[in-house]
């Protein structure tokens, strides 16, 4: 069985998801791209473009270039907005036999839905190419207004694509999905959608298994490429004052002023300045000319002040016609690149008195929500099927009291996982395997869910025996702990049921406590690893210095004797930095064995050339 | 056979054909999930692959401007006789090491087929050249790994 896609079919550009295990993922695109341009041209010499290929020759092919087709699906030619949208238009339209719209391009008309088929098809293509697998049914998103006529031309259009269309859904109750918002019942939802062509509002309500449009609102001409327009004229005018140059009759220097003003506008999202920086942008009799012009967010803000409030005015109205209060309205979500902008954010914050979602990309909200609904079609989202997950992270206790965890929070199960332990003293023949759970990093503050000894290990120095400790939780979150010394693959372990079963205060309270006791712990740890490495440390120092015996010269021994000694008196002290400053000390030190003996093996060299053994070697 | 065994055996057959279906169900599913992993591990190494090949394009699509703005700063200059080889070689300097990250200057002359899988159109203008074809290269194009990163900007005859 393929995989139902989800496609946002926008008026500018276009998006699709599919469903990756439990996550929405975007598909891109085979330029590489995570959106595409909803245009479609026939080039001058009769190919078929689609996409971003059609946008870049539509500047000299206008007439054959069709682009916010979605204006015109399903519509009838005598509609408002058909005679409305004809006049700006750059490719003609016709009234159909049927008294719909017909698009020419070419020498041929085409219905618009014949139009965004061609655009579906170049999803689906690239689609099967990402997913390398073929791609037979999808979900297509449309916006609340539409009436049953360009839901039904929308499906069309799929359907010519090729797709088995398994719902045409509403564009905000994508994005409420995207949030998982069909699970919070009988609330209610508001979206913003500011695209960049269009605006939109819908007030959402959650009921059993549905979700319910209650109102709709918005202006289908205003959008963020209002804003760009905004920022180049000003920036035009404020050129030719200082210079006095018009820059809106040179095509090179409108690009690149357009390029910037765009970049610009990015930019002031996340800075209060940017800086409009264009060398040579062009010459007049006294030599070249540059552009350099600050644009501040306050100047931005000023720039499009009246467009937001438009949108704000639009909101009110569309809240009212639902019948609700602004107080009644539970979750806002933020759709479409522009509400980007902080002020923009800050108008609907203020008008709600609450922040409105915008922790997914307002881009592809819309195509991940059709995912997430392609999901549920095909039974991915089958509630049987969800997994559970460890609400705390579980380990054993360590070397001087600390917490090592082999299976952190919010680990999905089933799961397992092993590590290698070893022992801390020389010719210790049996470990204890403290099982804990919990988010402290000292072992004490955490829960202890189970004790048991492995014994009959080999004598051996220490860190030398490999115990390996699993740690498996099977999906009714049944935990079972193992461990096996790996020289004569002798086995311990313990079962314990019920991990999972912590009631969600306790979870939140031992979460909060390990929260509240993470610097305290930390430099608890810090400490106990501190001393461990010392120990570590002055074991294996008096290890090299007994096994190198008169190799060493005695002045050389005798400073390291020296050092040990002084590492053995601060390591049982609480000072960290002083432990820590007397093992670097140490480690400095200790090199001198190594080099000492080299340069004693080099002079045995020299003397005796013939002899191989060096003792370093 | 008496009449009550037949109904305990037509019950345990329908118990087990259930369980049968209720096997093949899970096994079905345990098989898509595992299936889904492999192919995820096998997608995401190819995803890391191309996040490595192409990290770098966004930066590279800022200093692009930069090596225009080069461009233009050296066509005045030699206008105007100054161009000094120092500049000259701090752009090549710049071009060579943009080169190394992998970017490629795509091929556009005047006279060439417009084609808008490597060329922009940004204007029309009468020409020596038949229509359709670029009557002026305005910015050049530059591509990643084969991946156009900004088209060439060109004007075509008309």
């Amino acid at each position: 069985m393929s995989k139902i896609i989800g496609i946002d079919l926008g008026t500018t550009y276009s998006a699709v998801a599919v469903m990756e295990g439990d996550q929405p993922r975007i598909l891109e695109n085979s330029e590489g791209n995570r959106t595409m341009p909803s245009i479609v041209a026939l080039s001058k010499s009769g190919e078929r473009l689609v996409g971003l290929l059609a946008k870049r020759q539509s500047v000299t092919n206008p007439k054959n270039t069709v682009f916010s087709v979605k204006r015109f699906i399903g519509r009838k030619w005598t509609d408002e907005e058909v005679q409305h949208d004809k006049a700006w238009l750059s490719y003609d339209i016709q009234e159909s036999s049927s008294g719909g719209v017909e698009v020419k391009m070419g020498d041929k008309l085409y219905k618009p839905e014949e139009i965004s088929a061609m655009v579906l098809a170049k999803i689906k293509s690239d689609a099967e190419m990402r997913l390398g697998e073929p791609v037979e049914e999808a979900v297509i998103t449309v916006p609340a207004y539409f009436d049953d006529a360009q839901r039904q031309a929308t499906k069309n259009a799929g359907e010519i694509a090729g797709f088995k269309v398994r719902r045409i859904l509403p564009e905000p109750t994508a994005a409420a999905l995207a949030y998982g918002f069909n699970k919070k019942k009988d609330e209610r939802i508001v979206v913003y959608d500011f695209g960049g062509g269009t605006f939109d509002v819908s007030v959402l309500e959650v009921a059993e298994d549905t979700i319910e449009v209650k109102a709709i609102g918005g202006d289908t001409h205003l959008g963020g490429d209002d804003f760009d327009k905004r920022i180049i004229e000003y920036l035009v005018k404020e050129y030719k004052q200082r210079e006095g140059v018009d820059l809106s009759v040179d095509s090179l220097a409108i690009q690149r002023l357009k390029e910037a003003a765009e970049r610009s506008k990015h930019e002031l999202s996340t800075a209060l300045e940017a800086e409009i920086n264009i060398p040579y942008i062009t010459a007049d009799a006294s030599g070249p000319k540059h552009f350099l012009i600050k644009l501040t967010r306050a100047k931005l803000e000023e720039l499009v002040h009246d467009l937001i409030e438009k949108s704000i005015t639009h909101l009110d109205k569309t809240i009212k016609d639902a019948g609700f209060t602004v107080k009644e309205i539970n979750e806002i979500i933020l759709v479409g690149g522009q509400t980007r902008m902080p002020a923009m954010q800050e108008a609907v914050e203020k008008y709600f008195g609450k922040k409105p979602h915008r922790d997914i990309n307002p881009d592809e909200v819309v195509a991940l929500g059709a995912a997430v609904q392609g999901g549920i079609l095909q039974g991915d989202v089958k509630d049987i099927l969800l997994l559970d997950v460890t609400p705390l992270s579980l380990g054993i206790e360590t070397l001087g009291g600390i917490f090592t965890k082999l299976i952190e929070k919010n680990t999905t199960i089933p799961t397992s996982k092993s590590q290698v332990f070893s022992t801390a003293a020389d010719n210790q023949t049996s470990v204890e395997i403290h099982v804990l759970q919990g988010e402290r990093e000292i072992a004490s503050g955490n829960k202890t869910l189970a004790r048991f000894i492995l014994d009959g290990i080999p004598p051996a120095p220490r860190g030398m025996p490999q115990v390996e400790v699993t740690f498996d939780i099977d999906a009714n979150g049944i935990l079972s702990v193992s461990a096996k010394e790996k020289k004569t693959d002798k086995v311990q372990s313990v079962r314990i049921e019920a991990t999972t079963s912590l009631s969600k205060e306790e979870v939140e309270r031992l979460k909060k406590e390990a929260a509240e006791k993470a610097t305290e712990d930390h430099k608890k740890r810090d400490l106990v690893e501190s001393k461990n490495n010392a120990e570590q440390l002055i074991y294996v120092t008096e290890k090299s210095l007994k096994d190198a015996g008169e190799k060493v010269p005695a002045d050389v021994k005798e400073s390291i004797t020296k050092k040990i000694e002084n590492l053995k008196t601060v390591k049982d002290s609480e000072d960290v930095e002083k432990i820590k400053s007397a093992a670097g000390e140490l480690s400095t030190e200790i090199q001198k064995i190594g080099s000492s003996m080299y340069n004693e093996n080099n002079e045995n060299k020299e003397n005796k050339p013939n002899d191989n053994q060096g003792a370093a070697e | 056979m008496n009449e009550k065994d037949e109904v305990k055996n037509q019950n345990e057959i329908s118990d087990h054909s259930k369980c049968e279906s209720e096997k093949n169900e899970y096994l079905e599913g345990w098989k898509r999930a595992k299936a889904d992993l492999i192919n995820y591990k096998r997608d995401e190494e190819k995803r890391f692959e191309e996040v490595a090949k192409f990290s770098v394009s966004s930066l590279l699509k800022e200093i692009i401007p930069v090596l225009d703005s080069f461009d233009l700063a050296i066509t005045a200059l030699e206008k105007n006789g100054m161009a000094e080889k120092g500049i000259l070689m701090i752009r090549a300097q710049l071009e060579d090491a943009l080169r190394k990250g992998g970017l490629e200057k795509i091929a556009a002359k005047e006279g060439d087929e417009f084609d808008p899988q490597i060329h922009e159109s940004i204007g029309e203008e009468e020409s020596e050249f038949e229509e359709g074809k670029i009557s002026n290269i305005i910015e050049k194009g530059y591509s990643l790994h084969g991946r156009v990163v900004r088209p060439a900007r060109v004007k075509v005859s008309k």
